[in-house]
């Protein structure tokens, strides 16, 4: 399954996606989370690297879990402090709502993720993308790598300067990701400018069209899983409405 | 007692590919200096963050001063080990020279007298106490380079490690960091130079190379 067209990996994501953000009632963003991880693992995702961004992303989920139950007072009070409400049904439905919802997307782009580029940018040209805004989408998600490396690089030398970062205060690591942001952003446009430059010295856009070897072809078993996927869709939709 | 850093059968492989780096002695004492050569690919750069910890070994030990870096934080072995790293941009990044200099104690909120005096030192020392309120932006690649080895000196370590330090320096430039480098090891520093320049090599002729081919590291 890891090879099906990308186009229907990408309409997988679109559905994916949207249902995560229309979907606000737990067993519909359960049973989407479902649908997804069938899809994350299908699809061929790279697990290792869902599994490590997964535990990247650990404290921020509890931070978000921890928010929706502290503030949404709305629903049946669980938890009691003396006679003040801690936590409510309302409050860790929406927050485990919000984490499904934020699963969902780390599947979805870590399917994306494992696809290969020119098999995408191929795609996005069968779809009368113009080749111009596909390839700039591509080089923008590589930069996403590239500035994640320039960001550790940073926080590494500044520990081997000395700086313990577990012993900084919350203000103070505040500002020094503050401070290091920055010349990450400094350095990621000189580094678009030099691409820019390179680019236009091997010729890009010299051409109207641009012709290509590799072709991507829509088999009839990607068209079958596009309608399945279809046909899902209109009815979890429907479904979502019409049987709240 | 002599200091130094040492490296009994370390083994280190990466997650992604089959590269695996093997080094079963090495010993890097204070106030000597030793030349890591080899191949591009070899392994060099793997062999010198594995000493100053940003790399952790899968087998065997890297000590600091007798203690394993694994049982190190990053911050704890800054104390003891500065690494320079090839392109001395990554680890510039306050606006201005001396707010370079000064960025750690401004964060730590240490001393400022005494921060301040060490960085005028440093700087006037290393040629560029002319260039205090020059953007980090606007300096030579030889400028950066200094000014990293700089910063780096700030902590006062007793190691350092530099990624092929001459990499696009010219000649004036490589002649003073050959002499920068002749004077921390006449302060008792220990420092391992990654290099493929013959004249580095041939400065330092007494120094012990330390070579690594495929991954395999041997002296």
């Amino acid at each position: 399954m890891s090879r099906v067209d990308p186009r229907v990996k990408l309409f997988w994501v679109v559905l994916c996606t949207s249902g995560a953000l229309i979907f606000v009632r737990l067993p519909w963003m359960a049973g989407l989370l479902l649908f997804c991880l069938l899809g994350t693992f299908s699809f061929g995702a790279d697990r290792k690297a869902l599994r490590g961004r997964l535990a990247r992303f650990l404290p921020l989920f509890l931070l978000i879990l921890l928010v929706h139950i502290v503030f949404v007072r709305a629903g049946t009070p669980l938890l009691f402090i003396r006679e003040y409400p801690i936590v409510t049904f309302d409050g860790l439905m929406r927050g485990a709502t919000t984490l499904m919802r934020f699963f969902i997307i780390l599947c979805s782009a870590a399917v994306m993720a494992g696809e290969n580029t020119r098999r995408v940018l191929a795609a996005f040209s069968k779809m009368k993308v113009p080749y111009l805004f596909s390839f700039m989408l591509m080089i923008a998600l590589r930069f996403l790598p590239t500035f994640s490396t320039s960001f550790s690089d940073a926080l590494i030398a500044l520990q081997l300067r000395g700086v313990e970062l577990k012993r900084l205060s919350l203000v103070k690591k505040l500002r020094l990701y503050r401070d290091l942001l920055l010349p990450v952003v400094a350095d990621a446009v000189v580094k678009s400018r030099v691409l820019a430059v390179v680019m236009e010295a091997r010729g890009f856009g010299a051409m109207p069209r641009r012709t290509s070897y590799l072709e991507v072809r829509m088999t009839l078993r990607d068209w079958v899983l596009t309608g399945v996927l279809f046909v899902l869709g209109i009815v979890a939709l429907g479904g979502y409405y019409f049987f709240p | 007692m002599t200091v130094s850093i040492s490296v009994t059968d370390l083994v280190f492989g990466y997650q992604k590919g089959n590269f695996t780096l093997s080094c079963p002695h090495l010993r890097l004492e204070q106030g000597k200096l030793g030349l890591i050569t080899g191949a591009n690919g070899s392994g060099k750069t793997t062999l010198a963050k594995l000493l100053c910890g940003i790399l952790r070994p899968s087998g065997g030990s890297v000590q600091i001063l007798g203690q394993a870096t694994s049982e190190l934080s990053l911050g704890e072995i800054g104390r003891q080990v500065g690494y320079l790293f090839q392109d001395p941009s990554r680890q510039l990044f306050a606006g201005t020279v001396w707010k370079e200099m000064t960025f750690v104690d401004h964060l730590l909120e240490s001393e400022q007298g005494t921060s301040t005096k060490k960085a005028q030192d440093l700087l006037d020392r290393f040629g560029l106490g002319e260039l205090k309120s020059r953007s980090t932006y606007f300096l030579s690649g030889g400028e950066k380079q200094r000014l990293a080895l700089c910063t780096i000196l700030m902590g006062e370590p007793r190691f350092l490690i530099l990624d092929e330090p001459t990499v696009g320096l010219d000649k004036q430039n490589r002649v003073i960091l050959y002499d920068i480098l002749d004077d921390l090891l006449r302060e008792g520093r220990g420092i391992a130079v990654i290099t493929h320049e013959n004249e580095l090599i041939e400065r330092f002729a007494g120094a012990p190379q330390i070579k690594v081919e495929r991954g395999q590291v041997s002296l």
